[in-house]
């Protein structure tokens, strides 16, 4: 009998080590498929950032190899040093390329260090608006604001200046003279939510989920002039390194709406409503 | 004055150095951090411009090992790392600006002589009016008055004055705008700055003989009496 018990003891152990074991090993495949295809998109991703910084890089290369080859045949003082201003313009250019593209490498992978402490976020935003007020003005466009009062969130103030800065300089940049852009800041349900939002062209459906993405422009020119492509990456990268996100929809003004959200403090007075 | 560069990059401390000559100042060169190390403690420095990056000691930790000898020059801190954290880890470690990798010249010098001029002005009694030719604010009242006239300014107006004030007679630059008067660390696409300073001009230069707020072209603004 004891040696039925002990056949049945052992055949229950073994069973049971063989779902453990089939268990574990399954576990670990999906772990390797999951960072099989973890690789394969961050490999995609890095092939084509590469590919692009090429691009980028490669257009004010040739422009300044050009500039320079042909000073080097004058023998004119005066085209010499117009061609080192152009020299150092394409260098800033190709300077603030990478380093925005540093700025992004790290805040993606981590490497920077948020130091979050409360941040008095509607006296944040109002200082952006009284940043911005007079460069919209002088383009011929209304900054107004609709701004929630004793906003408080944790957060790194100088993270969220970029983002709002970058949003704010995107807005000035596409929308036409006469135009209206408003900044608003509100908490909803437990969240901050600020958004930027135009009169101006808009963005197409189609580019909406491209936006974010590295090297995206509205405009197919690739000049430096145009801005590289880099600052709503740079938004993103930003915003969840906060814990919070951006997103894009249409605006009642008629043209973009980007909303950042962000985790707000329990301190927060909750006003669905801004003033 | 006398300055110190410990910077490893051989062509880049040469180039630095030539500028710094040429704006008048005697520069001493190191090229790893123990040589810095040893040149600072010499004592013979007005200010110390340190890479952080070197073979050797680096930067911060030689920076550190001078403060913590009680020495007080002050240091301009030089790093290729501009994220915030880093900027504040350098200050902690006893730095009294810094600047990014690769800078622009202009700026550096900016910061060089704004830290020249702080170390001299130390010591005296905490000022309440500030003075250029016939312009003058009153720190406490926050108040500006030029030629005998009161000028109404917004409060970062005030602050904005109040910075080229204080460095009247050298140029500032941008970043150092956006840092010292709106305490932001990183540079907007938008001229921002520009068009808060043509607003200020308006206020304190537009009804006046003279014009005391010059732009620098490609190194950023300069308050001073004479043209």
């Amino acid at each position: 009998m004891s040696g039925m018990w002990l056949f049945v003891m052992i055949l229950l152990l073994g069973a049971m080590a063989a779902g453990v074991g089939f268990w574990w090993v399954r576990r670990r495949e999906q772990k390797v498929a999951m960072l099989r295809e973890r690789l394969v998109t961050v490999t995609q991703c890095a092939r084509q950032t590469g590919d692009n910084i090429a691009h980028d890089l490669r257009t004010p290369l040739t422009r300044l190899r050009g500039d320079v080859e042909a000073a080097l045949r004058q023998d004119d003082a005066a085209a010499h040093r117009a061609t080192l201003e152009r020299t150092l313009g394409e260098v800033e250019g190709m300077q603030s390329i990478i380093n925005a593209l540093l700025t992004l490498g790290q805040a993606e992978a981590g490497g920077i260090r948020v130091k979050k402490r409360p941040v008095d976020l509607t006296a944040l935003l109002e200082e952006m608006l009284e940043l911005y007020i007079p460069s919209a003005e002088e383009r011929q466009l209304r900054l107004e604001g609709r701004i929630a009062p004793r906003m408080l969130i944790e957060a790194d103030r100088q993270l969220l200046a970029r983002i709002f800065s970058n949003l704010l300089d995107n807005a000035l940049k596409y929308v036409p003279a006469g135009g209206l852009i408003m900044l608003t800041g509100a908490i909803k349900g437990g969240r901050a939510e600020i958004t930027v939002e135009d009169s101006g062209p808009g963005v197409p459906q189609e580019m909406r989920e491209k936006i974010f993405e590295r090297f995206t422009r509205l405009d197919s020119s690739r000049t430096i002039a145009s801005g590289a492509g880099l600052g709503l990456s740079l938004v993103k990268a930003f915003a969840r390194l906060l814990q919070g996100d951006v997103t894009i929809g249409s605006s009642s003004l008629g043209g973009a709406a980007f909303s950042v959200t962000l985790p707000a403090s329990a301190a927060s007075v909750s006003t669905p409503f801004p003033r | 004055m006398k300055l110190l560069i410990m910077e490893d990059d051989v062509a880049a401390a040469r180039s630095l150095k030539e500028g710094l000559e040429q704006a008048g100042h005697g520069v001493d060169l190191a090229h790893d951090g123990d040589q810095g190390y040893a040149l600072a403690r010499q004592g013979h420095h007005d200010l110390w411009i340190m890479d952080v990056m070197m073979p050797g000691r680096d930067g911060l930790s030689v920076l550190k090992a001078l403060r913590d000898e009680g020495r007080r020059t002050p240091a301009l801190i030089v790093s290729a790392l501009g994220e915030v954290d880093e900027r504040v880890e350098g200050l902690r470690a006893g730095g009294d600006d810094y600047v990014v990798k690769p800078y622009a010249f202009a700026e550096l010098l900016a910061r060089v002589e704004a830290l020249l001029r702080r170390a001299h002005a130390f010591g005296g009694s905490p000022e309440t009016s500030l003075e250029l030719a016939d312009l003058k604010i009153d720190l406490l009242s926050r108040s500006v008055i030029r030629a005998g006239q009161a000028i109404d300014l917004q409060p970062r107006e005030f602050r904005l004055l109040e910075y080229l004030m204080r460095n009247a007679g050298q140029v500032v630059t941008r970043t150092m705008l956006l840092e010292n008067v709106w305490e932001y660390f990183f540079d907007p696409q938008t001229n921002v700055v520009d068009v808060h300073i043509s607003r200020l001009r308006q206020k304190i230069d537009k009804s006046f003989a003279t014009p005391l707020l010059h732009t620098v072209r490609g190194e950023g603004y300069i308050l001073r009496a004479e043209r």
